[in-house]
């Protein structure tokens, strides 16, 4: 008995002190480190293609304004990462997140944004109720990304992507690619973010309403199977598919394999976005590439525009971590990435971004984003859906692996979706 | 002084265990009651409030059919594995210890995959699975070979030989230690009495070295449940989600899919499955364990 009673003794012991570590930790959890100079900020950068750049403007910028600026990067899912320095009391004053995370995030954790100078200038700015909370920080769009050079070595004609409208005309020049020597004029990439977030997402975001569409397939008034959008989507996806180059192996293609061969015209169309750039132009590219909106024929137009909008957003924190100096510093960083001549450069010419600004008028350095921007002038971007569950890639992409394994027909496909969402809510919104 | 005062026990308890108890109270006992705490909320990981909801995580934990289907694969994993594993682990050691010419060179090199961290292996393998294997399969079958990782039974078989491989030099060396603790004496004295080697193997070395077997399948048992770096780098689920294990479940759905409170809720389960395994299997092994 008594030696029990010891035991509970140097427990509590041991645990009063563990206490007291604690304490001692959550003290001191400043973030930055003001040095004598005035203000410092943290950027969180979530685009690992833009890091080095971007820490280098950083660095430039603080000597040239006066305000330390540090960036960070973290491969971990976003929200993840963003959740580690929220519990430890370290949020970053900038954070770059998805445009899903500025729904749930922002109320609670944003600053309201709405006066800016930026605001009038641009069409993707993220409100929630009647106040801005997200900065957009370029524009990237989804279609078909096409090597023009390759298929012109084949065909011997010139290529014209606005003529090919429908799943037909798409099939007619494949044919064409083929019988002249391409034996399989097409990659897929088989990641589960492009085939669900991506490639089936459009066939929400090209409905009128996706919100009713997605309450239809919920409620049983709408047949996955019998409808339109989604089955002239998925012919195309099939013409897609059915001339893969990897067409034996479509789950083992590698997307750094199929965006090499692409670049270099062993294949001429994949489906994919302007961000592909960024692998692309570690290969040997072709000087004549570009993107045309995915071919299909429910003729109400969506064949003639890209997916997209604004992608990755700023936000400011708005905890009492962070002071109103830093929140000053931080929106003056965000005006002067939308509105100085050298923060426009740095996003256009440095990042290879398209400008999701209409002041900044610097023509983009990149062919996919060339194409993106000609959409985005002419105003023809289907607006992204960016409310889908946070499991909708993964499970819904996991069933459209099985059907580009031909593991399942377009009835088992439509099944898995539909199955999907009896029980999945989108975000609120 | 007198030894038996509390204060002198304490004081001798805090000098020689109370920087590592503190350490583990901080890394693992308050994270852990922290994280019981957590499953009765409905947290997303961010926001500033944790609603209480009661039993509701483990009720949606109990109707995730994914998350027992990962249990499943995982269970099936652990079997093959620990089997496979503890199997040439210990021949690995009876041939390193049967005197061997470089019988020292042999064991460093059954052992340096262990050295290897699980995200490197992963990648590792993968490009020989990928291209080594597909390239040789190719040139035989002259034909498109796909790779084994493209199909849910070739993911599985994959996981289950880099775990072999990775563990196996690793169990080969508590086997050593296993074969040098039985006394030469006793297998001789078996010899002589008319046994044959096999018999003295059997009869005398593997009874002696129970300890070995206990304490290797432990470890690997609840190295394989709770795989995850491997699974991460070398499948990430792939195809369809058809290698999705347990620890990857748990944590797509405490930090990808946002639901803090329910993946903490399918930890705890596995925690719970793991203990049990582990716990039932040294007490079996330990009760029939002979004293040397």
């Amino acid at each position: 008995m008594k030696r029990n009673i010891k035991k509970v003794v140097t427990t509590v012991v041991a645990a009063v002190l563990t206490a007291g570590l604690m304490a001692g930790c959550g003290g001191g959890g400043a973030s930055g480190g003001s040095s004598d100079s005035g203000t410092n900020i943290t950027i969180f950068n979530s685009k690992m293609e833009i890091q080095s750049q971007l820490e280098e403007k950083a660095a430039e910028y603080s000597e040239e304004k006066g305000v330390g600026v540090e960036v960070y990067y973290s491969s971990d899912t976003v929200a993840a990462h963003l959740a580690t320095r929220y519990s430890s009391n370290e949020p970053y004053t900038l954070s770059m997140v998805d445009a899903k995370d500025i729904y749930s995030l922002a109320e609670e954790h944003a600053v309201d944004l709405t006066g800016e100078e930026w605001v009038a200038n641009t069409t993707q700015a993220i409100s929630i109720g009647d106040k801005v909370y997200g900065f957009p920080v370029c524009i990237e769009a989804r279609g078909i990304i096409y090597n023009a050079d390759a298929i012109e070595k084949v065909t011997g004609e010139a290529f014209d992507p606005k003529s090919i409208k429908t799943t037909e005309d798409f099939q007619a020049i494949i044919d064409k690619l083929i019988a002249g020597g391409m034996a399989a004029p097409t990659g897929v990439m088989k990641e589960d973010w492009s085939l669900a977030a991506h490639f089936l997402a459009e066939v929400y975001e090209q409905h009128d309403d996706p919100d009713a569409f997605i309450a239809g397939i919920q409620d049983g008034s709408i047949k996955l199977i019998d409808d339109e959008k989604f089955n002239a989507l998925m012919d195309t996806f099939d013409v897609l598919k059915d001339n893969n180059y990897a067409k034996d192996a479509a789950i083992s293609a590698e997307r750094e394999i199929t965006e090499q061969k692409l670049a270099e015209g062993e294949i001429a169309f994949m489906y994919g976005g302007n961000w592909d750039w960024a692998v692309i132009n570690a290969y040997d590219y072709s000087e004549n590439m570009g993107m045309m909106p995915v071919p299909n024929d429910s003729g109400d137009g969506t064949n003639e525009k890209l997916v997209g909008g604004g992608s990755k957003y700023f936000f400011i924190d708005s905890s009492d971590k962070t002071t109103p100096e830093q929140v000053q510093a931080a929106k003056d960083f965000l005006n002067w990435l939308a509105n100085d001549e050298e923060g426009q450069a740095f996003l256009v010419n440095d990042c290879a971004l398209v400008p999701a600004y209409s002041n900044n008028e610097l023509p983009v350095a990149d062919p996919l984003g060339k194409s993106v921007k000609e959409y985005a002038d002419a105003d023809a971007l289907v607006a992204n859906y960016n409310y889908l569950p946070d499991d909708h890639y993964s499970v819904c992409g996991a069933s459209m692996q099985k059907y580009l394994a031909g593991e399942i027909d377009r009835a088992g496909l439509a099944d898995e979706i539909t199955k999907y969402w009896s029980t999945a809510q989108v975000g609120a919104h | 002084m007198n030894k038996n005062t509390l204060s002198y026990k304490v004081k001798q308890f805090l000098m020689f265990a109370g920087p590592a108890a503190v350490l583990f109270c901080a890394v693992v006992i308050i994270p852990f009651v922290y994280g019981i705490y957590l499953t009765f909320t409905s947290w997303d990981g961010i926001s500033k409030t944790k609603p209480l909801v009661g039993g509701a995580n483990y009720a949606a934990a109990f109707a995730d059919t994914d998350y027992w289907h990962a249990l499943g694969r995982t269970a099936i994993y652990s079997i093959f594995a620990v089997i496979l594993i503890n199997i040439i682990a210990f021949f690995l050691a009876y041939l390193v210890t049967s005197g061997v010419k470089g019988q020292n060179f042999f064991r460093a090199g059954f052992f340096i995959p262990n050295l290897i961290g699980g995200i490197v292996l992963g990648y590792v393998w993968k490009f020989v699975f990928n291209r080594a294997f597909v390239a040789v399969a190719s040139a035989i079958s002259r034909g498109n070979a796909s790779s084994l990782l493209a199909t849910s039974g070739g993911a599985m078989f994959c996981l289950i030989l880099v775990a072999v491989w990775q563990y196996a030099g690793y169990m080969m060396l508590i086997y050593v230690a296993g074969f040098m603790s039985v006394s030469d004496a006793l297998k001789e004295a078996a010899l002589i009495d008319g046994c044959t080697p096999a018999q003295a193997m059997w009869n005398v070395t593997i009874p002696l070295m129970r300890a070995s077997f206990v304490q290797c399948i432990f470890l690997s048992i609840t190295r394989c449940f709770v795989v995850y770096d491997v699974n991460l780098s070398l499948t990430n689920g792939e195809p369809y989600g058809s290698s999705v294990m347990a620890a990857m479940h748990v944590y797509r759905q405490a930090f990808t899919y946002k639901n803090y409170g329910l993946g903490q809720a399918e930890a705890l389960i596995l925690f719970v499955i793991c203990a049990v395994v582990g716990i039932t299997q040294v007490y079996i092994g330990k009760k029939g364990e002979v004293a040397a």
